[in-house]
Parts: C-alpha cells; structure tokens; sequence
C-alpha cells in the first residue's frame, strides 16, 4: 500500500491547520454560513438532520489495521459507537460536533488519512476495484492510477469551485467493479497491441436525476498523458458546464449538450495544447507510486477447503472470491447482517476486523462500493479462523452477491435531502426474503435503495431498485428493474407506482418467486429479466395489491 | 487590496503606466469565453476578472488560459465576492491581485496565502509541484533501490518487468561475454521483451552469430536491431578509421545516436552492467536515472563467480571470443584480451576511456 | 400552529426558538407562533449570529411536528427511527 512522504504528511497536516482556521473564522463572523458550508463540505463536513457528519476518504477503499483502528477509535470516541461504510468507499460518522473535527482529523493524518473533497464540487475520492491487486481477471492494479489521481486533484488550484461534484473511477479487470460507466470520468484500463497499457476514457456517467451512462471518449490513452488529459476535460468542464441549475450541472449534461464528438473535440483541441507540458507524469513517479502496490506471493499453496460446518461451506460459497495467486483467497465480510443496517460497522467489529486484517490479511483490507469489506489476501487455510472469528462478531454473513446484500443510503434517518426512509425497508426486504430462504434460492442479484432521486443507493443500477418519494408527507416507493452496475451497465425502468413502505418486502418476493418459476435451468435473475423484459415481472409486483 | 509579491516588475511598470493615465484597464466577467477574452484585451495594461459568486470557478480557469494560451502578461486582477481561502489558487493560476468585495479581511488574506507550502499541480505560478520535487530529489530511486536493495536479480527482474514498467522497459544487451545471464533471466520472465542490440557495424563476426544463436536457444522474440544511420556514417566516417582519430565521436555515432532514436520508446532499460566490473560501476544501483531514462540493474550486484556459477547451472553457451580471453566485447575496433583482473580491460585499451557513452550522459550526444 | 427550528452552529445538534428569543434542544420550550408571527420572526433568527445554522419555520400541533414534513421532523426531534448501530443481528 501506498505510504505517504513528508510531502504528503505535510499537505495533509496543513489542510487541518486551514479547516481549524475555518472554523475559529465561521464561529467569529469572518466567514458567513453561506461561504463556510462549500468549505466544510470540501473536508466531508455535512449538517444533517441530527448533527454534524464526517465524511472520511478511503482512497481506492484500501486499509491497513492500523487505519482500521483508528476509524474505531474514532467512532468510540466522537461519535456513538459505529460508523457507516459508503457506496464510494468512504466512510461516514453521523454525530461528531464541528468542533470535534479537528481532532478527528488529527487522528487521521497521524495514519495517513485525510477527508479532503470527500464532498463539495470538486474533485471526489476516485473509486477503483476492491479486489484490485488481487483478482484473477485483473489486467493491472487499479490502484497506483487512483493514488495518482488523488494526489493531482487534492486542493487544485483551478478545479475547487466546479458546477458540481466530480468523480473518477479506474477499473483494472475484466469485470467493472468500479462502475466506470456511472462515474463522471470512468477510466478502464487497456493494454494496446505492443503489450503497454493505457487508459480507455468515458464520460458522462452519473445517477442522480437524470441517470445516464458514460459514453466512451477516447479508445487509448497513453499513461503518462493521464492528467493532462484529466485537465483538458475538466477545462472544458469547468468553463462550460452549467452553473444556471444545479440538476443540469454536472459533466453528463454538457455532454449530452455537445454530444460525444463535439465533447471530444473540445478536449482534444485543449489536451494538444497542454499534453507535452509539465504535466505530463514523469516515469519516475509512475514506477515510484506503483512499487507500493506489491501482492503476496505463496510457497506451498493450500487448495479451498471443503469440510468444515455447514455454515462455514456456505459462507465459502457466496462469499469467497477467487485471487490471481494459488493458495489465496479474497474474503467478502458482509455488512448486511439480515435485519442490519447495510454498511454499518460497530468500533468493536472494526477493531476485529483490523485485528484479522494484521493476522491473516497480510495488512489489508477493502471498502467496496457494494457497502461491504474484503479480506483481499487470506491464505485457503485461513479461511476457518478468519470465519469463526467474524462469526463470533456477527459478521459472517453468507450473502455476499445474494437478494440480501442490499445496499441503501442513510435515507431520512439522517440525511438532510432525503424524502423517505431507506434502512428501515432494507431491513424489511433482508428479514422477509431471508425468512422465506429467498435470497440463497434465488442467487446473484442486486436490490439498491435510494432515499431521494439523488440515488446515492444506487437504485438505478440495480436488477431491483427502490426509490423512496414523499408523497404529501407519506413515504411512496417506485420500483425499476434491469439495471446494472459493471460492464453490462443499465439504467433500470421504472416500473408502475409508487408502494407503501410495508408493501415493498413482499412486491419483491414475488418477484424473486416469479424469477424461480420463468427461469431457464441455471440462468440469473437479470439474464431472465432481460429476456423476459421487466413486463413480465409487473404483475407479481402489484398482483396481491389490486385486491 | 492585497496584492501578491510575484511578478513585481510587472506591476511596478504597469503601475507606473496607469498612474500616468497611459493605460487602458479592461474588466471581463468569470464566465468570459477566453478566445473572445484575448482579442478583448488587446493592450490592456491592466485586466480584472470579476468574480460574481466566490464559488463559480470559472475565473480560475479564465485566467490560467489567459496566461498560459493567451500569452497575456500584463497585471492580472481577481475582483468581486472571493474569499481569503481562494488565496494561493488566485496566484497559482496567475493572478497578481486581488481585490474582494469584503475589504476588513486582509490578516486572514495573509495568513491564507502562505498556508500550504506543498502542491502537486504544476500551474502558472507556485512552487514546484510535488511529482517534480520528487524527482529532482531522486525521492522515486531511493524508493526503488530500497525496495530493490535486498532482491535477487529474478525477482528484479520480474517485478521490473511485467509490473512496474510492464509495456515500457526493453533490455539493452551487448551480446558479449556475461550477456547470456540477463538474457536468460529474462527469458524465464518475458521472453517477447524488447531486447535492444546496437550493432554498430564493428562488431566481430563472432558476436553476430552468439546473438542469433542465444536468441534462438533462449526463445527470444523481440530482438530489436539498432544501426547507426547511413548517412550518419557516410558523413562521419568516410575513411572508416574515426575509432582510431576520434573514439567518443564513434561510439557517439555508432550507439549513442542509435540508441537516442529508439530510447524515447520506453520508460526503463534494463542493462547486464554489475559493479565488479569496476571504474564507475563500483557503485552502481539497481536503479538510477540516465539523461531522464531509469536503468534497472538487476545484476549490479553479482560477483564474477556468480556469474560463471550461472553459466554453468543452466548450460548457457558461451561468447565464442571468450575462450580467447576477451573478457568484455564490444567492436573489434577498440576491444582486445583483457590484459589482467580487471574484465574491462580489454576496452579502449590504452585509452582514458572506459565507458562509451551509452550508460551516461555524454556532451556529445545531443544534437 | 408553528414555530422555528435550526441545528446548532457548535455541534449541529436540533434546537428550536424559545418565548425569550433564544434556542433549545426541547420542543417543549419552543415558541409557538401563529404563521404570521413565524413569517415575521424568522428574518430576525436568521440576521443573528453565532448560534443557530439555517433556521426555518416548521408545523407543530399538540402531538409534536406536524404537517407535510411532520415524519422529518419527528425523526430530527426523535433521532433515526432504526436506533444507532450497536450490536448488529445475527449472522
């Protein structure tokens, strides 16, 4: 992993400085609420509905136990004993007081951690692949490119005050984990036909109210051409994108203004004026960065093992994926205990998890943008101990990928722009289709719940997605089927009206039950969906209803 | 008004120019188009972008354009609803003054524009930007040679090969007398690495046919031949004695030069050289940086007998001059029998020459 | 019936406007104010400075929070309807 120079430690150590400024200048008068609020967000402070909430960056959702430990600590100590993993591999705590915050980062610099843009509009924390650096289909590791990004966009001089928020994901495998097409910047990376890699680009991805998926801007990007070109796009951003209406402000709207090629015109004609100046990446740095980014190897790799209780084979079977390295496992800890709230980890089962990460983890581990953690390194033989440990903390959830591994933003529990509730009804689905054995029966498939049309639920990317409205002061949910998260990325449909919040559990039951019945032999949910088309589902959604 | 202490002779003179009613001052909004900007201030002495919210950033970018593609040099003014925080990225992207709305604020002004001491993007103005700092320190050989310090030559190798420079790093082989070893490591590895030969057109006829020879044994599938330039020669060379007038100038022609053609190409080259071999490579590193290209080293630390316990082990054939006691090879021309310990011997015999040129910067080099 | 509400400046705790014109976390010292007097009242909350972030007027009977927002407000008076994560169910 990434360790900081005293360059790094530096900026970071100052920003505190700033922000503890910015602060002593909002309690004095010299700064208004109204210039305070774009700051504080820059540092993942928001006011939301109870208090104050810090966002923490896990740059490409990369830990070592000791950052695990502090981030318990931190919920021990500021908060009220349990933090909530994000969809963008963040971190968020909802009760810290602001003037509480300065030490909370204090805390987080001293190991190597910041909440720099973690929110506000600029340049958020790029998203990679959780598994990056140890899945079997990954090309390159994701991770070095993101660290890069992070270090370029953090305090840009010229991209501070953008229309809007900013986000970049890099994917390095087969499989999207990032969600390249649902980002602002989407970078896959590629490998041309003399074996060097480079970046594919696209575009003008984003959920929200207007979903749209990115478009490709550029076949084959050469690595050391990575910023320029970031800066050219987010030059023709900047001075063009809209700033009249904050729902047109963001990259897909200027995109779909200009069109793909017009977009890329603009970019090329900046990119060939700045690509061969100082900002092109020096190989030295490139080699620098990515010497930090090592994956362990193996001497007498050990095979999966196949005996063990029952619960433990399970667990093996929905939760563990495969690594580049024989005799090695990925681990998925599932935060969507049945009945939980997705994405929630209490200080203890933090400090568990760093505790596994230092024994068995060779000092890593992920944030995933599904709101669980990966053990991304255990050895086979591991597996055991590093289940019946988490199993002792509730944690050992078998559902990884399953109907009830439901991801959900905080909703109206807590934040400010939410119209309806999200955990309560996450929790609802998980009981009634755990109850029923749904979810094992029904395989891979993902239920994301928003709790207002901003989606950071992620409702429209998921085979099933739930939308929380508010209809004259009563909660409404409109369900969409079909979309999709990876590479065969799809903005789902929306199907019907809106359900009263206790009806959504057994709308989706059905559904899962009518996948059981028109499904051919082996195939999922969303092939079957796809094949079907989401008409075919409408009537097992509203079939008890009518009566 | 606060205003910045760069650019101070800028300011003084157009100062100067607006005080004795001489210049024209142009005032341009943030969200100003910056082609239309550049004819708008044809002349301007002075210019002010007016910022009407402190959060619309399109100012920032106006003024880098101006700057740095309209060539603008003039003093440049930031005006309007703007923050002390926005200090140091008003300068960085060109800007000279400022002078906000709110005019009771100029110690946090102060205080904001000294506050970061670090930045990592080059801009207008500044200083230096992190991933430059770093290399100007040598910060990334240092990270590298650590991490490559205790490594054995495979593993080098590897990590060098198919990660940190995967796509970008050939190997430069002489196909002399030790050649075999890095050619075969790398042949466990990535036999369809690059590997780059600089036949000079002096080479023995002996060298010529080990290279096609290990080349075909070791399963190597990219050998990438480089020859200096026809014209090159023609002009240089006409009599085919420069090695004996002028031996920098050769070697400058003859793999230098050939070598620059082609070196644009990669980010890394890997090289057989090992610090037995004495003079300047006593201190070699497993990593250093040569006219802005990294070398990578993998045998730097291998003693004499390492080697010849390699050839052995993998029955590697030998340069057939070797069993003539040339113990380094490189053109007939200036290579003969080592005539002690000492490997290099043999080169540029009875020359102040033990180098020629490939592996350091060399004034003649550059065209 | 109505009253004003805000998160405080310090700690972003929810407070509400009290009879002597400062603030509370207890709805039951808030003021209660016909809609005329919360129309008037709320420019003056919002020019002080130092304690309340971003007051506004919200719908009270004698339940608690009322109106279109009455589930918002009964969970910024009340907290998050699903408790804070303490221990989690089980695996």
């Amino acid at each position: 992993m990434y360790r900081y120079d005293e360059h790094d430690t530096t900026l970071v150590r100052e920003r505190i400085e700033e922000f503890r400024d910015q602060i002593e200048r909002r309690m004095d008068g010299r700064l208004s609420e109204a210039e305070f609020k774009p700051l504080r967000l820059m540092n993942g402070v928001y006011l939301q509905l109870h208090a104050y909430m810090l966002r923490v960056a896990i740059p490409y959702g990369s830990l070592r136990a000791e950052q695990m430990r502090v981030l318990a600590h931190l919920a021990r100590t500021y908060d009220r004993g349990y933090g909530h993993f994000t969809t963008r591999q963040n971190i968020q705590y909802n009760w810290p007081a602001l003037t509480d915050i300065p030490a909370m980062l204090e805390a987080l610099a001293d190991v190597e951690m910041h909440a720099i843009q973690t929110s506000g509009n600029c340049i958020r924390n790029v998203t990679a692949d959780p598994f990056a650096g140890a899945a079997r289909d990954e090309l390159e590791d994701s991770r070095p490119w993101a660290e890069i990004i992070r270090q370029w966009s953090s305090l840009h001089p010229e991209f501070t005050f953008l229309p809007r928020k900013f986000k970049i994901a890099v994917n390095g495998a087969g499989e999207d984990r990032a969600g390249i097409r649902v980002h602002d910047i989407g970078l896959q990376i590629v490998e041309n036909a003399r074996g060097q890699l480079g970046f594919e680009v696209w575009v003008g991805g984003g959920q929200g109210r207007t979903p749209r998926l990115a478009r490709k801007l550029k076949d084959f990007l050469e690595p050391q051409d990575l910023l320029s070109y970031l800066t050219a796009a987010l030059r023709v951003y900047n001075a063009h994108g809209r700033r009249d209406n904050l729902y047109k402000a963001r990259i897909k709207i200027l995109v779909d203004a200009l069109g793909i090629e017009g977009f890329a015109a603009e970019v090329e004609e900046e990119w060939s004026y700045i690509r061969d100046g100082d900002l092109k990446l020096p190989a030295g740095e490139i080699a620098r960065i990515r010497s930090f980014f090592s994956r362990p190897e193996l001497t007498g790799p050990a095979p999966l093992p196949e005996a063990g209780p029952a619960a433990f084979r399970a667990w093996v079977d929905t939760n563990i994926r495969p690594h580049r390295v024989a005799g090695l496992s990925s681990a998925v800890i599932s935060l969507k205990p049945i009945g939980g709230t997705p994405g929630d980890a209490t200080a203890e089962q933090m400090d568990l998890i760093a505790e596994l990460t230092e024994r068995y983890g060779f000092d890593e581990v992920r944030v995933t943008p599904d709101q669980n953690l990966v053990l991304p390194h255990v050895r086979n033989e591991d597996l055991f101990p590093v289940w019946s440990a988490l199993r002792e903390a509730s944690l050992a959830t078998a559902n990884a990928g399953l109907a009830s591994d439901i991801v959900a933003c905080p909703g109206l529990d807590y934040c400010n722009l939410a119209n309806a509730r999200s955990i309560p009804v996450a929790q609802a689905i998980s009981q009634t289709l755990d109850a029923e054995g749904l979810a094992q029966a029904a395989g891979e498939v993902t239920i994301k719940i928003s709790g207002c049309i901003n989606a950071c639920g992620h409702h429209h990317v998921a085979h099933i997605g739930v939308l929380g409205v508010d209809k004259r002061g009563e909660e409404f949910y409109q369900i969409t089927l079909g979309g999709a998260f990876g590479e065969d990325a799809a903005i789902g449909e929306i199907v019907g009206k809106g359900l009263a919040a206790d009806d959504v559990p057994p709308a989706i039951a059905r559904i899962l039950r009518a996948y059981l019945d028109f499904r051919d032999e082996d195939e999922r949910f969303i092939d079957t969906l796809r094949r079907l088309g989401s008409d075919a589902f409408k009537e097992a959604i509203y079939a008890d209803l009518a009566a | 008004m606060l205003t910045s202490q760069l650019d101070h002779a800028t300011r003084t003179e157009t100062s100067a120019q607006l005080e004795s009613g001489g210049g024209q001052i142009v005032e341009l909004p943030g969200e100003s188009d910056w082609r239309e900007a550049r004819d708008a201030i044809a002349g301007a002495v002075q210019v002010d972008i007016r910022f009407g919210k402190f959060n619309d950033g399109r100012g920032f970018t106006l003024a880098a354009h101006l700057r740095e593609r309209a060539g603008y040099k003039g003093h440049l003014r930031a005006v309007g609803a703007l923050i002390p925080d926005q200090a140091q990225f008003l300068k960085r992207v060109g800007f000279d003054a400022v002078s906000p709305d709110r005019t009771d604020l100029a110690a946090d002004w102060a205080r904001a524009e000294a506050r970061f001491s670090v930045v990592y993007q080059p801009a207008v103005r500044g200083p230096l930007a992190v991933p430059a700092k770093r290399i100007e320190s040598g910060a990334d050989l240092a990270v590298l040679n650590a991490r490559y310090g205790e490594a054995d030559a495979l593993d080098i190798l590897r990590d060098a090969v198919t990660r940190t420079w995967r796509g970008r790093i050939a190997l430069l082989s002489s196909f002399g007398a030790e050649a075999a070893v890095s050619l075969h490591l790398l042949s466990r590895i990535a036999p369809a690495t690059p590997v780059l030969f600089l036949d000079t057109g002096r080479l023995f006829a002996q060298t010529e046919q080990y290279q096609r020879e290990l080349t075909q044994k070791l399963g190597l599938t990219n050998i990438r031949i480089l020859k200096p330039q026809a014209s090159d020669v023609a002009r240089e060379d006409v009599d085919g004695k420069l090695w004996s007038r002028d031996s920098d100038a050769c070697c400058a022609m003859r793999k230098v030069r050939p070598l620059d053609g082609v070196i644009g190409d990669y980010d890394a080259l890997i090289t057989g050289r090992k610090r037995f071999h004495g003079g300047e490579r006593m201190k070699l590193p497993a990593v250093e940086r040569v006219n802005g290209t990294m070398r990578v080293n993998p045998l730097a630390r291998w003693s004499a007998e390492e080697v010849q316990a390699y050839f052995r082990r993998y029955d590697l054939p030998r340069h057939p001059l070797t069993d003539m006691g040339y113990a380094s090879i490189g053109c007939w021309t200036c290579t003969a029998p080592a005539h002690s310990d000492d490997v290099r011997s043999g080169r540029w015999a009875g020359q102040d020459k033990s180098e020629c040129g490939i592996h350091r910067p060399l004034p003649v080099a550059a065209e | 019936m109505k009253t004003l509400t805000a998160n405080r400046l310090t700690d972003g705790r929810v407070i509400y406007r009290t009879v002597e014109g400062q603030w509370s976390t207890e709805l039951a010292e808030a003021q209660r104010l016909t809609a005329e007097e919360a129309v008037e009242l709320l420019p003056v909350a919002e020019a002080e400075f130092g304690i309340a972030v971003g007051p506004y007027i919200i719908d009270l009977d004698k339940e608690g929070p009322a109106g279109q927002k009455w589930r918002r407000e009964t969970i910024r008076l009340a907290g998050p309807t699903t408790g804070t994560t303490h221990v989690l169910g089980a695996a």
